[in-house]
């Protein structure tokens, strides 16, 4: 019909399978984070580190480059599971600035605006509103961590002139798991936060503050109680510990500074279930009733 | 199957029972939700949404459980809640859009119908407007697009004339109207304000601290009523009067033209026109009854116990 024809009609056509419209807010979720030009700012500039690693790659697979850099070469050229990890750490910590500017505009619109009454009066459920939310999220910040990470570690394969990736896959898994981990993390973090911070600016800033601010009590703790166990409330030494043994890097010999792989996996699951208990307080359509 | 059936529903919210042993069948085109503040209509509407979970009876909207089947039933429902509640940043256009891919349409049927719904409520001038910029008016209006967009079975407006001026509001109540008689959607309509209500509907549930202090039908109360009629007349009133006697209706007459008459069910208003232009009167001012709805709202306040009227349940 025709946009001039000021009637109403029915809807009589097809309707789309209930599970793909969580692919719909994925999708809207995904539009609306890059619709900034601030996003693809920040996109561009978590892409440098990545380039430049790349020119590395490129000068440490050429002849020309080792023999110019002369007997430093093996050291400053070497391209090795420490290398990747200083990739890895890099583009993570990249992605936490990601995070803290696109994880607020996916959630504080809508509550700013009271829209969750309106959308999940549609056949879509609360645990599907946050899902397609964290693919949109989790989507972006893979742009930025192990999807040019993995496209590193192949080129590294294809130019080294000894056959390389094979020998070194526990590099590739490790960095796709190290990445995953991270930013499924963050972005579960990410909409938590956001969704009980109605301003994006401090949303943004809560985000940071989560991340490094436990690591400051954990210091305190850690020397009061005069104990290394206060380091599992240090976000950034927690997931070097875990990057450093997915990727097989050997680890510092300071055993002050190492905390067991198991206790970090509970203490990140715990974070987990904390950041899914606050969505489930604040991700509701209830309306509040005034008078 | 009536369009509502509730079972002896009952939603507590904390520690308060919130609605309390809703029992009926609402079977209506236009069903009128009616209370005042706090009655428990919003915890009936986010109850047949699936928002809450009964701790007793049931709800069924077209004879679906609203807790077991609520993403079915919210498919065929369109939702226009109470306060503000869009996504400021959109484009009008892109958030109706947005709704009606939710709601199940394809990508570009969706855009299509987002447009034509837009135009229906009026909106078309301003639908690539962020709706931020719009006016309270428009937002309602924005709302209710979205509500219609994807062509609901079910069209739940919760407080639709909320905050509109005189005009805005005649303009909402006009498209409810032509919503209602366009005959494919049925309508759902909460509001505290009884001439909304009057204007739309044709069946009424009336509660009152949660419990159903009335359920009825309009259309019968205004038949039932459509017996009382007071004219003013300017003319020969006695023989006007004597005339429409022979029709067989009680009449009374009084200074200044003015004739109260009790009509029996087989007399029109179009009878006692044809009786003055026959005689030369001019009937200046015809008043039917049309109170009815008032008066089952006050009864249904009065009554502590939560009756219904006409023995519904």
């Amino acid at each position: 019909m025709a946009v001039y024809k000021r009637n109403y009609s029915a809807y009589t056509g097809s309707v789309t399978p209930v599970w793909t419209r969580v692919l719909v807010l994925a999708r809207y979720a995904f539009d609306e984070a890059w619709s900034s030009k601030i996003t693809v700012g920040l996109f561009i500039f978590c892409l440098i580190p990545c380039v430049l690693s790349l020119v590395v790659i490129y000068l440490a697979d050429n002849p020309i480059a080792r023999a110019l850099v002369g007997a430093r070469g093996p050291n400053l050229l070497a391209i090795d599971a420490g290398f990747f990890l200083k990739v890895l750490q890099t583009q993570s910590w990249l992605a936490l600035v990601m995070a803290s500017w696109i994880a607020p505009r996916l959630i504080t619109f809508d509550l700013a605006d009271n829209a969750l009454p309106i959308l999940l009066s549609h056949p879509i459920s609360r645990v599907g509103y946050v899902f397609g939310k964290f693919i949109a999220l989790f989507g972006s910040l893979s742009l930025i961590t192990w999807i040019p990470c993995l496209l590193l570690f192949v080129y590294q394969g294809y130019s080294s002139a000894q056959p390389w990736a094979m020998s070194n896959l526990q590099i590739a898994t490790g960095l796709l798991s190290g990445s995953v981990i991270w930013i499924a993390f963050l972005a579960l973090l990410g909409l938590a936060l956001s969704s009980w911070v109605k301003w994006r600016v401090v949303a943004t800033g809560v985000i940071f503050a989560a991340v490094f601010l436990p690591a400051g009590v954990g210091g305190i703790v850690s020397a009061v109680l005069r104990t290394k166990w206060g380091l599992l409330l240090n976000i950034p030494v927690m997931m070097s510990n875990l990057w450093q043994r997915l990727l097989g890097v050997p680890e510092p010999i300071n055993e002050r500074l190492s905390v067991p792989t198991v206790a970090i996996a509970v203490m990140l699951s715990l974070a987990c279930l904390v950041c899914v208990g606050m969505l489930n307080k604040r991700i509701r359509a209830r309306e509040v009733v005034r008078g | 199957m009536g369009v509502i059936d509730l079972n002896g529903v009952e939603v507590r919210l904390g520690n308060r029972t919130v609605l309390n042993n809703l029992t009926g069948e609402l079977n209506g085109h236009a069903i009128g939700l009616l209370g005042p503040n706090g009655a428990g209509k919003s915890t009936l509407i986010n109850t047949l949404l699936g928002f809450h979970l009964p701790i007793k009876g049931d709800a069924r909207v077209f004879g679906l459980d609203t807790h077991k089947d609520r993403a079915q039933i919210r498919g065929g429902i369109g939702f226009m809640p109470e306060n503000d509640s869009f996504i400021g940043n959109m484009k009008g256009v892109r958030f109706v859009r947005y709704m009606a891919e939710l709601a199940g349409l394809p990508t570009g049927v969706a855009l299509e119908r987002a447009h034509e719904a837009l135009f229906y409520v009026g909106l078309g001038e301003v639908r690539y407007r962020k709706v931020n910029t719009y006016s309270l008016g428009m937002k309602q209006l924005v709302k209710l697009a979205q509500a219609l967009a994807h062509g609901p079975k079910l069209l739940i407006l919760d407080e639709p004339t909320n905050g509109l001026d005189p005009v805005a509001r005649q303009r909402m109540i006009q498209l409810i109207k032509d919503i209602r008689k366009e005959g494919s959607i049925r309508l759902l309509i909460s509001s505290h304000l009884l001439r909304d209500i009057d204007e739309t509907c044709d069946e009424v549930l009336i509660l009152k601290n949660g419990r159903i202090a009335s359920l009825c039908n309009i259309e019968e109360e205004r038949r039932s009523n459509r017996s009382f009629m007071e004219l003013e007349t300017v003319g020969a009133t006695e023989r006007f009067s004597v005339s429409i006697r022979g029709l067989g209706c009680e009449c009374a007459t009084f200074p200044g033209g003015r004739i109260k008459l009790v009509i029996p069910d087989h007399i029109e208003a179009r009878d006692l026109y044809v009786i003055a232009s026959e005689q030369g009167v001019q009937i200046r001012r015809m008043n039917q009854r049309r109170d009815s709805l008032e008066d089952i709202f006050l009864r249904a306040m009065d009554n502590d116990q939560g009756r219904t009227a006409n023995g519904s349940l």
